[in-house]
């Protein structure tokens, strides 16, 4: 167990410091930022077109939380920045399972997910004229931070799923992020979806989650929220299980056949 | 003419090799059944047209940003630009065929949407005036090359173009109106929008699929023209310029 999280921690670390140096703070600030402002002002921007506050503050709410879906989801981009750093057959080949270092190595994209959903949020809101209710309002602060851990555990999962087809990774990333923009009750509400469409989303990330802070801004009941929170956080767990599952399974398959390396 | 085809080819090879390159034509649907929905459910059927064209436009945003300007940064890592430039053809007329090549896979988007709004919603892009709708998307596609080249150009000179390339979207989707137009922005941000040959390219589109006639149709095509080529004349001055220090200095290859 100690080995273990202690293999965790390293590949928390080596994460972190990829990250720092990607982006500095100015850099964070001037360019991601301003990116998730805009991306969360266009969809409150329909809201304003619609001439409906309450759409609008719906798509903000939302838009908003889809960030931390979205860096969750970004996750899957470990296995191909691992190629091409030429470390993937040697992860593959270390003793310990590349799950485990995987999902420690981007988990620092969950914490970026929760922090850009809730600086969004809480500046986005009042420039469209979003009252932020105090203090309820705080408790969309965890609740955001189960949402990144579903999204982070389920972009682990598919971040094994698409181990063996580097190529289409990129592919991946954006096309889930979208999906789940259009399918998790970030625009409309899931009663607008054909039943199917709306039960896929219950165990998609996001989507309990989305419920119990619009709970929360609502004035709904303290069980309502902690409910849908709790499904949230069934649904982080049910997808880390998979991913932990499925993982080394799927990269064995790529050892066999020598499809890991760098020019594979 | 010989280096444009050539470019143009090429550039279809590596499209059908390289599974990225369908990202635009993959999310365009989606985006398409987004807004519709949003739209929909609000009962604003009148905005469906718009919600079907932002996608169209996204989507060579998109190619523009990401695939057209990282070429020449992607052929200097991959250790092509050297024997590119050494080669007799010039670069810029394999790179405008390059990129129009890419324009021409973003346009398929508009048929992607089109299909997409039919089979989910029941609802099509109202052709009410087909000849100026075509002859904006088309303008909108030049334009949209020309920028390609100054992005090209930028992401040479920098270090980090990952991050501009992040944050590049979405600023300019709601800068340049493409589903939501400019008047609705503060009154400070309008004169920089006006600037963006995107926002008079969505407008445009928006009032080709208005039933009444368009106004100043040929003055507002000309000016997407116009600011597209000034892009693409700053593009090119500042690529050719990178290019020529790179080769003096030995840099070609180096990342």
């Amino acid at each position: 167990m100690a080995a273990t999280l202690n293999v965790m921690r390293h590949a928390f670390h080596a994460g972190l410091a990829d990250y720092r140096a990607i982006f500095t703070w100015r850099s964070w600030l001037a360019g991601w930022y301003v990116r998730v402002l805009f991306q969360v002002g266009f969809f409150a921007l329909i809201g304003e077109r619609l001439g409906d506050d309450d759409k609008t503050y719906y798509l903000l709410v939302g838009n908003s939380m889809l960030i931390a879906g979205q860096l969750g989801v970004f996750s899957l981009n470990m296995t191909t920045a691992e190629r091409w750093a030429g470390t993937l057959p040697l992860l593959v080949a270390s003793p310990s399972s590349p799950v485990l270092v995987f999902s420690a190595r981007g988990a620092y994209l969950a914490v970026d997910g929760a922090l850009s959903a809730l600086a969004a949020l809480f500046v986005a809101g009042p420039i469209f004229g979003m009252d932020l209710p105090w203090p309820r309002v705080l408790a969309v602060i965890p609740v955001t931070l189960v949402i990144a851990a579903a999204s982070y555990a389920f972009g682990t999962f598919l971040a094994g799923v698409v181990f063996r087809f580097r190529s289409v990774n990129s592919l991946v990333v954006v096309t889930t992020y979208v999906a789940l923009m259009a399918a998790c009750g970030v625009n409309v509400p899931l009663s607008y979806y054909p039943e199917p469409v709306e039960l896929l989303s219950r165990v998609l990330p996001l989507t309990n989650g989305l419920l119990a802070i619009r709970d929360a801004f609502a004035g709904a009941p303290a069980a309502e929220i902690v409910g849908n929170t709790a499904l949230e956080a069934a649904v982080a767990l049910g997808w880390m299980i998979a991913a932990l599952l499925s993982f080394n399974r799927l990269a064995s398959r790529g050892r066999r056949d020598g499809s890991l390396d760098y020019g594979a | 003419m010989r280096g444009f085809l050539a470019g143009f080819l090429l550039e279809l090879r590596v499209v059908r090799a390289n599974p990225d390159a369908l990202i635009p034509l993959l999310t365009a649907p989606l985006f398409a059944i987004i807004f519709l929905a949003i739209v929909r459910q609000s009962g604003r059927s009148d905005l469906e047209p718009d919600a079907l064209l932002a996608p169209v436009l996204m989507s060579l945003w998109w190619i523009a940003l990401v695939q057209a300007g990282s070429m020449i940064t992607a052929d200097r890592w991959q250790a092509v630009l050297e024997p590119v430039i050494a080669a007799p053809t010039s670069l810029a007329s394999v790179l405008v065929g390059r990129i129009a090549c890419l324009m021409s896979v973003g346009l398929l988007s508009f048929f992607e949407v089109w299909l997409a709004g039919w089979l989910i919603f029941g609802v099509s892009i109202p052709f009410e005036h087909p000849l100026e709708l075509a002859l904006t998307l088309v303008a909108t596609a030049l334009a949209m090359a020309g920028t390609a080249v100054a992005f090209a150009a930028l992401f040479v000179m920098t270090r980090n173009a990952y991050t501009f390339i992040n944050s590049a979207s979405f600023p300019f989707y709601v800068l340049g109106g493409v589903l939501v137009p400019v008047a609705y922005l503060p009154d400070w941000i309008e004169p920089v929008s006006s600037l963006l040959f995107l926002s008079w390219s969505a407008d445009l589109l928006r009032a080709t699929l208005k039933e009444p006639a368009v106004d100043d149709f040929w003055s507002r095509l000309a000016m997407v023209l116009v600011l597209g080529a000034i892009t693409f004349a700053i593009g090119r001055a500042v690529l050719f310029h990178v290019l020529r220090r790179m080769r003096a200095k030995g840099e070609l290859a180096t990342a």
